[in-house]
């Protein structure tokens, strides 16, 4: 058993490096297909996270009247405080969302000058607990705010939350879509590279065949080939989807202002990259195996 | 023991390549099987190692139908056998030792056994010299023994050759003959096909005359 393997190790080593240039090809299609479908796993990863930050902290914001009375704010946030639902109301007065806008954006500081007047309205900003936040009672509460008087204006980020979550779906389907094609493609290249591979050792095969070789040991180092060549494209499209993820925040960077801490590029998770490397060498051993399926009949 | 049964084959053009071949080998016989191009000779030896299927009859190998041996368990009938091409079919990126050693590592043998054995084979053909050279660099005669000692290196009861010395002139078409004089005297059964009609008066112990698929007569010389 050790010899068979060493056989196969060393015969499948000698091929792989005889047809280096068309091996070399196929390991770059299939490291195009994988990359693709990483590239929008990546997205998709990203654009969950986000949608993921945004529910945690899924602030409520109720914007008060700018001439509310302190009484009217205590009993806003008494009520508020009460439900289940609430785990934190916090009062933001107009002066303190003014200097909060004016140390975010600097900029945009003369602007708010300009106007004479403070633009921003008083604030609660409701903080709920993670079990509430996709529920439809605590939102149903928050809405019930709405006609309170001293209340302007209810928002929540929820809707975002569930936007974001449907992009990143879509991003995922997109990158199934594309990278399947592709996949498809560099299932049909593999085989026809193994079927050359195969062309080339004809001689070889019939040799082997009638002196008593298995079809198994026949195929072994063809199959061999396969899933190392789809394992290794699978690795490589990892490596160049790593190298993406570092260089894409870089060049965005410049432009990304204030949203510059906010998105951070994930890379994939450990079960995603095990995953595009394992379905490599399956793409690679099915690519091989059917076009051996013809030539060892007998 | 081989035996064949009424055998016929007939390929997709009109004709039989072999009509009704009936004859018996036994244990340690040394066979030649003639007749002019075109009378079945390489046909008749396909069909014994199954590289083909006769059209009708039976064949009997150590008391097996090897007709109805399944294709995935054919390997078991071929390791018992050697077979020598007239063509050599010699793999010319391969050195010599590859070339033998490939019917060994199939069986799973040690390296070191494979060495010692591929070294013996060798030495039966007096090309031990040359183990690690490329057939490329051999003469036709070289190539030749080095198909032989690929045939032999496992030790089978039955080797088949297909006018193993047709590219040959008559001094190394001698020398190969008596190669498989000595190999059938260690107990292998031979058969070989041939046209050479001097090879069959020097060294024809049985002889098969084909002409045009048919058994013309069988001879057995003392």
């Amino acid at each position: 058993m050790i010899q068979k393997l060493k056989y196969f190790l060393s015969d499948t080593s000698n091929n792989l490096w005889q047809h280096r240039m068309r091996n070399l090809f196929s390991i770059t299609i299939i490291c195009l297909s994988f990359l693709t479908i990483g590239i929008f796993l990546s997205i998709s990863n990203n654009l969950q996270h986000l949608a993921r930050q945004m529910s945690r902290n899924m602030a409520v914001v109720l914007f008060l009247d700018p001439g509310i009375s302190d009484t009217a704010v205590e009993s806003l946030k008494k009520d508020l405080t009460r439900s289940p639902h609430v785990s934190e109301v916090r009062f933001n007065s107009a002066r303190q969302a003014n200097e909060d806008f004016q140390e975010k954006f600097p900029d945009l500081r003369k602007i708010v000058e300009n106007l004479g007047e403070n633009p921003f309205p008083p604030s609660l900003q409701v903080s709920l607990h993670q079990k509430a936040q996709s529920s439809e009672a605590a939102l149903n509460f928050i809405r019930s705010f709405s006609g309170r008087s001293g209340v302007d204006d209810i928002q929540y980020n929820r809707e975002w939350a569930e936007r974001m979550q449907s992009f990143s779906r879509l991003a995922q389907a997109v990158g199934f879509f594309l990278g399947g094609i592709l996949v498809l493609a560099s299932f049909f290249i593999i085989s026809n590279i193994v079927k050359l591979n195969v062309f080339a050792r004809k001689d070889e095969i019939e040799i082997l065949r009638l002196t008593g070789a298995t079809n198994t040991f026949i195929r072994t180092p063809f199959l061999l080939e396969g899933v190392i060549l789809g394992v290794l494209g699978g690795i490589l499209s990892l490596m160049l989807l790593f190298l993406l993820i570092r260089i894409f925040p870089l060049y965005l960077g410049a432009s990304m202002g204030a949203f510059r801490d906010f998105i951070r590029f994930r890379s994939l998770s450990f079960s995603q990259c095990l995953s595009l490397i394992l379905a490599g060498g399956f793409i690679g051993f099915l690519g091989s195996l059917s076009s051996l399926a013809r030539f060892l009949k007998t | 023991m081989i035996e064949l049964y009424r055998i016929w084959k007939q390929y997709q053009k009109p004709g039989w390549a072999l009509s009704d071949v009936t004859f018996k080998v036994a244990q340690g016989d040394f066979w030649f099987i003639t007749g002019p191009s075109g009378s079945g000779k390489t046909t008749l030896l396909k069909i014994l190692f199954r590289e083909i299927y006769p059209t009708q009859g039976q064949i009997i190998i150590n008391n097996r139908n090897i007709l109805r041996v399944p294709d995935h368990k054919i390997y078991q009938l071929r390791r018992k056998m050697g077979i020598v091409y007239q063509d050599f079919r010699l793999l010319f990126h391969k050195r010599v030792f590859d070339n033998i050693a490939i019917v060994l590592q199939v069986l799973g043998v040690s390296r070191k056994e494979i060495r010692r054995r591929v070294f013996n084979a060798l030495r039966l053909v007096n090309l031990h010299n040359k183990m690690w050279e490329y057939p490329a660099h051999l003469s036709y005669g070289e190539q030749q023994r080095v198909a032989i000692a690929r045939a032999v290196v496992n030790h089978p009861q039955i080797i088949l050759a297909d006018e193993p010395t047709g590219n040959l002139d008559t001094e190394l078409a001698f020398e190969i003959m008596s190669l498989f004089n000595d190999i059938n005297r260690k107990g292998s059964t031979v058969i070989i096909c041939t046209h050479d009609r001097e090879l069959i008066r020097h060294f024809g112990k049985r002889i098969l005359f084909l002409y045009k698929g048919k058994v013309l007569r069988k001879e057995s010389l003392s």
